[in-house]
């Protein structure tokens, strides 16, 4: 069964990025449809909520002697958080995102996202207000001004769904997107499969903006050591970045690398939000198992620096494990951050969990794993896009994965995928109707329906397993490669074997019985093609690092590879 | 079988509707859990649910490990 749709504007993945995608190339004039494998109302990483989001308003900011440049250093390379980063980010992207992260509040709360209260409280940013008008609740995050926004972000995907219907926006829900179609160079529709009924869908477009999210899930053995047990959505399992490869989108990569301190388990994984950033403040803090404080509220206003010494200290000395710790609490700002918690993703749930289990911020204390240092984390890649959104592919934008522009997570795909709407939406002004290439849709519903038209297979788990597996292998020998371009023997060697067992695996027969499973199936096919490029381009002797993008793409069916330089707008002051 | 529905339920299957990995379904009972082991815990289902009928039953592993200190 194959369904046929035609529109000017196609989002592939319906969250914040997509929403607002989609919200604005329709303000623009396009025609736009949304193919989302949930449901807009509570996919994506926002699904269950948000309530923190990083803003900046020349109203409060200015008179504070704050500039966006001052943000954008603060956050790239300056800050105490920027220092992590050490210059590895998209500054020019970041600073479109601090620009408009204003205007992204003004419309959320125009289709009825609270972000001003008549109450402000002491531990939030005390400013002037003419009389009578509602204040925000700011608070300090891990940058070095306070520039984070406390606020009724539960239900922000079923506003942004609201506005999308208001509009005429096509959301079709419960399709998954499985590729792209091309014509020439450019990119003219894509392909989804219905998780439902297991129809086929083939969408022609002008122009395709990507915002399927930020991660390949799925990919790499999870640290909990079950898939879906993830702080981040489970479903987002590179389909976006996978389609972009295989259409011949130029990708940013980031390889494996070692973590270098303790780190932290969050509740298990079941809370989006960190222990000792936002969510919590001002009631929590981190303390050893002699409830020696680690990290106090605001974590940012210790040098991250000596809270790690702190927590290096405490491991050194035998005060494990660490807690999150709220018991010492005024019951206002207790009050306060169950608030919050109720706002975050997974977190109104984890309340309610909470409830059912018996345990009380006011009273318990709950324990967060330790994590070792020298802990491989996987890779990751990404289309790469300009400050228009473009990709290297005529017709394809993209929001959500893009490289690394700050991660100031809500603020940066509100704001991105604001931007890829009105530039898809002006692209197509000028396009003429696109024409399919019917042999190419044929081959793609073959390839994509496949496991569920035959007899016998594999189960996606069977090949997600296996898959796990040989990524564990791509870790262990790219970690050899440590510092980039250092190579031996051994870990080429391990690294030839790992791309061959992947490309053996991309030709493994999968099985569905029914058509969630076909998608499931699809989402590992996704992650084999991702794990391909991955291990390819860690064959190569430059790599992402320090004002260096590494970048790949399949051309004529081979990977080729460059370096560009990462452009400093804002060199760090210190340098200066 | 993470999310468990009670009596409350009045089969308007919004959970079915909204759940964002797509392991309920619809049938003439109730909805059910079709493929537990995919369910993220997320409380979608809890949340949108009009008639208070879902709770969240989480494995043994996932359940915070919580100290009583007053």
């Amino acid at each position: 069964m194959t369904k046929r749709f035609k529109t000017d504007v196609l989002v592939i993945g319906g969250g914040l990025s997509g929403c607002t995608a989609a919200i604005n190339a329709r303000d623009h004039g396009a025609q736009v449809a949304i193919m989302e494998k949930s449901h807009t109302e509570r996919s994506g990483a926002a699904g269950t909520g948000n309530d923190h989001f990083w803003f900046y308003d020349p109203e409060i900011h200015e008179p504070r002697g704050w500039t966006i440049p001052d943000m954008v250093r603060d956050i790239s390379t300056d800050g105490e958080y920027g220092k992590t980063k050490g210059g590895l980010i998209d500054q020019e992207l970041l600073e479109i995102v601090a620009a408009g992260t204003k205007e992204a509040v003004d419309r959320l709360e125009s289709w009825g996202v609270q972000f001003r209260y008549d109450e402000i409280y002491p531990w939030n940013l005390q400013y002037d207000a003419p009389e009578g008008e509602r204040r925000y609740r700011i608070v300090p995050q891990f940058q070095s001004e306070w520039d984070t926004l406390n606020y009724d972000g539960r239900d922000i995907k079923k506003r942004l769904t609201e506005q999308c219907l208001k509009r005429g926006v096509d959301i079709h829900n419960r399709v998954a997107g499985t590729g792209l179609l091309t014509h020439g160079s450019k990119v003219v529709g894509a392909t989804g499969v219905h998780m439902r009924t297991g129809e086929f869908c083939v969408f022609q477009a002008k122009a395709v903006i990507m915002a399927t999210g930020m991660d390949q899930w799925r990919l790499f053995k999870p640290g909990s050591g079950h898939w879906f047990n993830s702080q981040s959505p489970p479903y987002i399992t590179g389909d976006g970045e996978a389609m972009a490869v295989r259409a011949g989108a130029e990708v940013f990569i980031l390889q494996a690398g070692k973590t270098r301190h303790h780190g932290f388990q969050y509740w298990r994984n079941i809370c989006r939000s960190s222990p000792a950033a936002t969510t919590c403040y001002p009631a929590g803090r981190l303390v050893n198992a002699e409830r020696e404080v680690m990290i106090r509220h605001p974590a940012v206003r210790e040098p991250m620096r000596k809270y790690r010494q702190n927590v290096e200290d405490s491991v050194a000395e035998g005060k494990t494990p660490f807690y999150l710790d709220w018991t010492d609490a005024e019951e206002d700002e207790v009050e306060y951050a169950l608030w919050a918690y109720g706002n975050e993703g997974l977190c109104w749930a984890l309340r309610e969990i909470m409830k059912d289990l018996g345990i009380d911020f006011r009273t318990h204390m709950i324990e967060l794993e330790l994590e070792e240092p020298g802990r491989t984390t996987g890779g990751f890649l990404a289309p790469f896009i300009d400050t228009d959104c473009k990709t290297s592919l005529e017709g394809l934008f993209a929001c959500s994965p893009v490289q690394f522009a700050g991660e100031v997570a809500a603020p940066t795909y509100t704001v991105l995928g604001w931007r890829s709407g009105e530039k898809a939406a002006e692209y197509v002004k000028d396009q003429p109707e696109t024409v399919l290439d019917e042999a190419q849709v044929e081959s793609e519903m073959k390839r994509v329906t496949l496991p569920i038209e035959a007899e016998e297979g594999h189960t996606w788990q069977e090949v997600n397993l296996e898959l796990n597996q040989v990524m564990e292998e791509y870790k262990k020998y790219v970690a050899g490669f440590n510092p980039p371009g250092k190579k031996d023997a051994v870990n080429l060697t391990g690294l030839q074997n790992t791309l061959e067992m992947l490309q053996r695996l991309k030709e493994t027969k999968m099985n569905a019985n029914d058509p969630h499973e076909l998608v499931r199936c699809n989402e590992v096919m996704n992650l084999i093609d991702v794990g391909i490029m991955m291990v390819k381009a860690a064959f190569e002797p430059d790599q992402y690092r320090q004002g260096i993008w590494f970048l790949g793409k399949m051309k004529d069916g081979e990977a080729v590879f460059k370096t560009k330089p990462i452009k400093v707008k804002y060199p760090p002051k210190e340098a200066a | 079988m993470p999310p468990v529905f009670n009596q409350n339920c009045i089969k308007c299957f919004k959970c079915v509707e909204i759940c964002p990995g797509d392991v309920l379904r619809e049938t003439p009972d109730g909805p059910t859990v079709a493929y537990p082991d995919e369910c993220w815990h997320c409380g979608a289902c809890m949340m949108d649910c009009p008639a208070a009928a879902i709770r969240l039953n989480l494995p043994l592993w996932m359940r915070p490990v919580a100290k009583q200190v007053k």
